[in-house]
């Protein structure tokens, strides 16, 4: 492991270390805070300026009871689970199958398609809107889920197969080379060998892909209009007037919003590990 | 394929596909019924007040009607986005939108439904005298007016009480005013143009006081250029102020909320916007907000910006009898002002008795002596235009020696938008 | 068939891998893309019919004064945004320990990504706010005034950066934790036999493993830089007058707001060549990284 891990017995130096770590994140989070501050304030205080003193008087349970009373909140949260999680599960399979094609096998026009995979990726997605739109409409999904885990799939694709060729490429070339001497088929190379090393690298894509998908608001707009089908972003923004904005409850709902990814951070870490053990005992 | 004989097509199907399968899966059993009982309804203002007016709204209708409504909230700003999308391809049987030239922008794509027989049956046009003609074009009836917005100078009447100050009704008391509030260490016009539609509110403002209504609305039509002499005395007198250190400092760094903060402080006299600026004030203050017209300066009669948005029937909507049957119930004074109560806008009809609300009545009152009103300079012009138009009066603001500049630039804009005059 | 089959699996399998990928993102992305390239020679306005105008959008952006404002500030951003990668690999190394708590911290570290932008811009609003915001209370703490950075357009688009920072470095902090994860056991064994330590190793050791992060992490960060909008949208919207404005904020307010789809389509043409240089680079460099490997 890299940096040097402390020694377990050394506590007096890891508990020196943590109290960094954590200096360090109090200012990172900073604005965290202040919206997390925000979150409990009533309107009164930020109608007097009031962003960063100490609440005059604390709105928390009202704040937070009037994002779900507001707003179909808790159906717009479904919608999003609905929508990112097959999203972010057919990403990872397409890419993974895509970027380890590009990577391993040479064929004519072998860069071409990954170049295109890249430059669409690096395309300000806005300027697609109408056509998109009316692929959707023509596909009969205008104002469903089903639209937006279709343009988020293809989308991600593209960023995800620059990910997993680049990871499935920088794998130890011996290992192939072994299982075609071996006569592994494409499928039990894959199963075998690329799939167990790649873990790692799907862990934290899916992380990046979910939160993606989760966070988009743009498309949300374009694509969907009815409550029944919008993403919890949309529904955040339903918070926001045509002229006022309540901050304080806008706040709230952001940490609401917030909450599946870092959740899913938090649980996924232990399949970056998990990499790290499945490449010991193989290396 | 099999669900498309059954009456539902796919598209039905597939969008309740996602939280809602059981709601197709009622669908499937009473197609043409359910189809002639149902309609949906799009709205662009999710505040919590008007939320709760027209959820009530919508319940009654259902209650008496016993058609369903589906009725679905996009916050304002992504609505102006998602409209161009559902007007032509899956559009609703209600829709909100905004009167003038926002609404002609659809009408001549053919994409809202003329409601004239309809307001001509109900009987409307007794009712809304004169509002009418914001949602008429070409002699017809394209839908009905709603809130109003009056647009003037805000102030808090206690402050105003407490410090001995008038709120200033001519160009001279303005400037008399300057000073004094100034000397008191107050900002004399709070004003935030980050969002930078409030400067032009302001350009509206000193246009609507010098040269008068119509050759704004010329203007706004592309008919005078922007480097036209005759628009000189609106720079002139809105420099002549700037210059003067009336407005707030650095206001390109506050959106209006924040510089409504200012007022909420009690570190400024005044805020030129709408009575919604009640909105952003703490709670102690809230009853205090008065409204006055902007000081009078040429000796023209008083106009003045006066905004409503409008309800509308899509043109492809799936049943636009029941939109027309859920208008007129929407319409009904005492629902009306369900919708219209909460936000402290003015109602279109004249048949609805004074509330309690002291804005509201306020500029009722006010819009007697009007003679004439705009709608607001974004909504009054062209889209691009207004862009443009935007952007240059927000600069004027922070610089206003840059006047010729700014206006060779707004003409160039205005003739690739309206041509050559 | 089996014998067709049989002859020719060393291929077929490779197109079955790859077909869904590319058929869906040729479909969905690739052509309309395509699709927005041919808009950009029209003059549309989103509804009605297509007029063409052939390149006079091309012609109109180019005498624009705005455009190269933006141009500006897109070198601005990319230039700053490189920031992004160090941080980020600074933060995943000090947090790269097992150590009770520190999994939780990693979470926090990594939640600016996936605030909603709409938050993250509003919070760095009120940071900048003249008068009640958090520098201006910094400042007054000292007696000083803070500078009103957002109505300074020579200030505002490094303020925006500013906040437009705080999510990227989370998101290359998650990249680099994902590398620091597959390092080779075997060669910091060896290193430490050799003597390195602490920034040798890091140099020496470390980072030529993490070549392949480091390339998407820039990469991704250059893309970001370049096709960033949502934030110069919350914060500024593209103000004062237009001085922190970028292409792609551009091309959506045109598009979106002026309703002028083919202008806004020749932006986004222009913005994708500019592009299309990292591409081409990005692609030249793993080529040749690849053959010396």
């Amino acid at each position: 492991m890299y940096p040097r891990p402390i020694q377990e017995d050394a506590r007096g130096r890891r508990f020196a270390y943590m109290a960094i770590v954590w200096g360090i994140l109090i200012i990172w989070l900073a604005p965290m805070f202040a919206i997390m501050l925000t979150s409990v304030r009533t309107a009164s205080d930020i109608a007097a300026g009031n962003f960063w003193g100490v609440p005059t008087s604390i709105g928390l349970i009202a704040n937070y009871t009037d994002v779900f009373t507001q707003t179909p909140m808790a159906g717009f949260y479904l919608n999003s689970i609905l929508m990112t999680v097959p999203s972010v599960i057919m990403v990872l399979i397409l890419s993974t199958l895509a970027g380890f094609v590009l990577s391993r096998y040479r064929f004519r026009g072998n860069m071409l398609v990954f170049a295109i995979f890249i430059g669409g990726n690096f395309l300000p997605a806005q300027i697609m809107m109408i056509p998109v739109r009316n692929l959707m409409v023509a596909l009969g999904v205008y104002d469903s889920i089903f639209a937006l885990i279709i343009f988020h799939t293809a989308f991600q694709t593209g960023f995800a197969t620059l990910f997993m060729r680049n990871f499935i490429a920088a794998l130890p070339s011996e290992l192939f080379e072994a299982a075609r001497a071996e006569g592994a088929s494409p499928t039990q190379v894959l199963r075998h060998v690329v799939l167990p090393l790649v873990r790692p690298a799907l862990a934290a894509l899916a992380i990046l892909i979910f939160t993606f998908v989760w966070n988009d608001y743009f498309w949300a707009v374009v694509l969907t209009v009815s409550d029944t089908a919008k993403p919890v972003t949309a529904g955040l923004a339903q918070l926001r007037g045509q002229y006022y904005s309540a901050w304080n409850i806008l706040s709230a709902a952001t940490i609401v919003v917030a909450i599946p990814p870092v959740a899913l951070f938090y649980f996924m870490q232990r399949h970056f590990v998990a990499g790290l053990t499945m490449g010991a005992v193989k290396g | 394929m099999q669900s498309n004989k059954a009456g539902v097509s796919r598209r039905t199907f597939i969008k309740y596909g996602a939280g809602t399968a059981a709601l197709a899966a009622t669908g499937l059993g009473t197609p043409a019924l359910a189809q002639g009982r149902k309609i949906k309804i799009f709205a662009n203002q999710p505040e919590a007040g008007v939320r709760a007016g027209l959820k009530d709204i919508v319940k009654g209708f259902t209650a008496a009607s016993g058609t369903k409504v589906e009725l679905s909230f996009t916050d304002h700003e992504a609505y102006k986005t998602a409209i161009r999308n559902f007007l032509v391809t899956d559009a609703p049987d209600v829709c909100f939108w905004f009167s003038g030239n926002r609404m002609k922008a659809f009408v001549k794509h053919g994409l809202f439904t003329d409601l004239t027989a309809f307001v001509d049956k109900e009987g409307y046009r007794d009712v809304l005298g004169g509002v009418i003609s914001a949602v008429t074009y070409q002699g017809k009836v394209w839908g009905l007016p709603l809130n109003g917005t009056l647009w003037g100078n805000f102030y808090l009447s206690n402050v105003f009480k407490e410090k001995g100050l008038t709120p200033p009704t001519t160009w001279d008391e303005t400037f008399a005013f300057n000073d004094k509030v100034k000397g008191m260490g107050l900002v004399p016009m709070t004003i935030g143009t980050k969002e930078l539609w409030p400067a032009a509110g302001m350009f509206d403002q000193f246009s609507l006081r010098t040269i008068g209504l119509e050759k704004h609305m010329a203007l706004m039509d592309g008919k005078i250029k922007y480097t036209d002499p005759v628009l000189k005395p609106i720079f002139d007198h809105w420099e002549e102020l700037i210059k003067a250190g009336f407005f707030l400092k650095d206001a390109t760094s506050y959106g209006w909320q924040d510089a409504a903060a200012l007022l909420g402080q009690h570190k400024a006299a005044m805020m030129n916007l709408g009575a919604f600026v009640n909105s952003a004030l703490p709670a102690a203050d809230k009853d205090y907000l008065t409204y006055a017209p902007f000081p009078k300066i040429a000796d023209i009669p008083r106009y003045e910006d006066f905004s409503t948005d409008s309800i509308h029937v899509p043109s492809k909507a799936k049943n636009p009898d029941g939109g027309k049957e859920f208008l007129a119930y929407f319409y009904e004074p005492k629902n009306l002002m369900k919708f219209i109560g909460p936000a402290g806008a003015v109602p279109p009809r004249n048949d609805i008795p004074k509330g309690n609300n002291p804005l509201i009545n306020q500029a009722m009152d006010s819009l007697r002596s009007v003679k004439g009103t705009a709608q607001y300079y974004d909504r009054d012009t062209d889209p691009a235009m207004a862009q443009a138009g935007l952007k240059g009066f927000q600069e004027f603001m922070a610089f206003p020696d840059r006047r010729e500049a700014i206006l060779k630039r707004l003409e160039v804009t205005r003739q690739r938008v309206f041509g050559n005059i | 068939m089996t014998d067709f089959w049989r002859r020719n699996r060393s291929w077929l399998w490779p197109v079955i891998f790859i077909l869904p990928a590319a058929v869906l993102f040729g479909v969905v992305i690739v052509w309309s893309s395509v699709q927005t390239l041919w808009i950009s020679l029209h003059s549309w306005d989103g509804m009605g019919p297509m007029k063409w105008v052939g390149l006079g959008n091309y012609v109109e952006l180019f005498q624009d004064p705005q455009f190269y404002v933006s141009l500006t500030n897109n070198v601005i951003w990319l230039v700053l945004f490189m920031l992004a990668p160090p941080i980020g690999l600074g933060i995943a190394l000090l947090v790269n320990q097992k150590i009770a708590g520190m999994r939780f911290a990693k979470s926090l570290f990594f939640t600016p990504l996936v605030l909603a932008s709409v938050a993250v811009g509003v919070v760095f609003t009120w940071v900048y706010t003249p008068q009640f915001g958090l520098l201006s209370l910094v400042y007054g703490a000292f007696g000083a005034a803070a500078p009103a950075v957002l109505s300074d357009p020579n200030a505002v688009t490094f303020a925006v950066v500013g906040a437009a920072l705080w999510p990227q470095i989370a998101f290359c902090m998650i990249l680099y934790l994902a590398g620091l994860n597959s390092l080779s056991e075997d060669l910091i064994g060896a290193g430490r036999v050799d003597g390195a330590r602490g920034w040798r190793m890091l140099v020496h050791v470390i980072l030529p493993q993490l070549k392949e992060v480091t390339f998407i992490a820039i990469a991704i960060t250059a893309i970001g830089a370049l096709r960033s909008f949502d934030l110069v949208s919350v914060m500024t919207q593209g103000g004062p007058f237009g001085s922190s404005s970028v292409l792609a904020y551009d091309m959506y307010r045109e598009s979106i707001f002026s309703y002028r789809f083919g202008y806004g389509a020749a932006i986004a043409a222009v913005l994708f060549i500019i592009m299309l240089f990292f591409i081409v680079w990005y692609i030249s460099r793993l080529i040749k990284a690849e053959r010396e490997a």
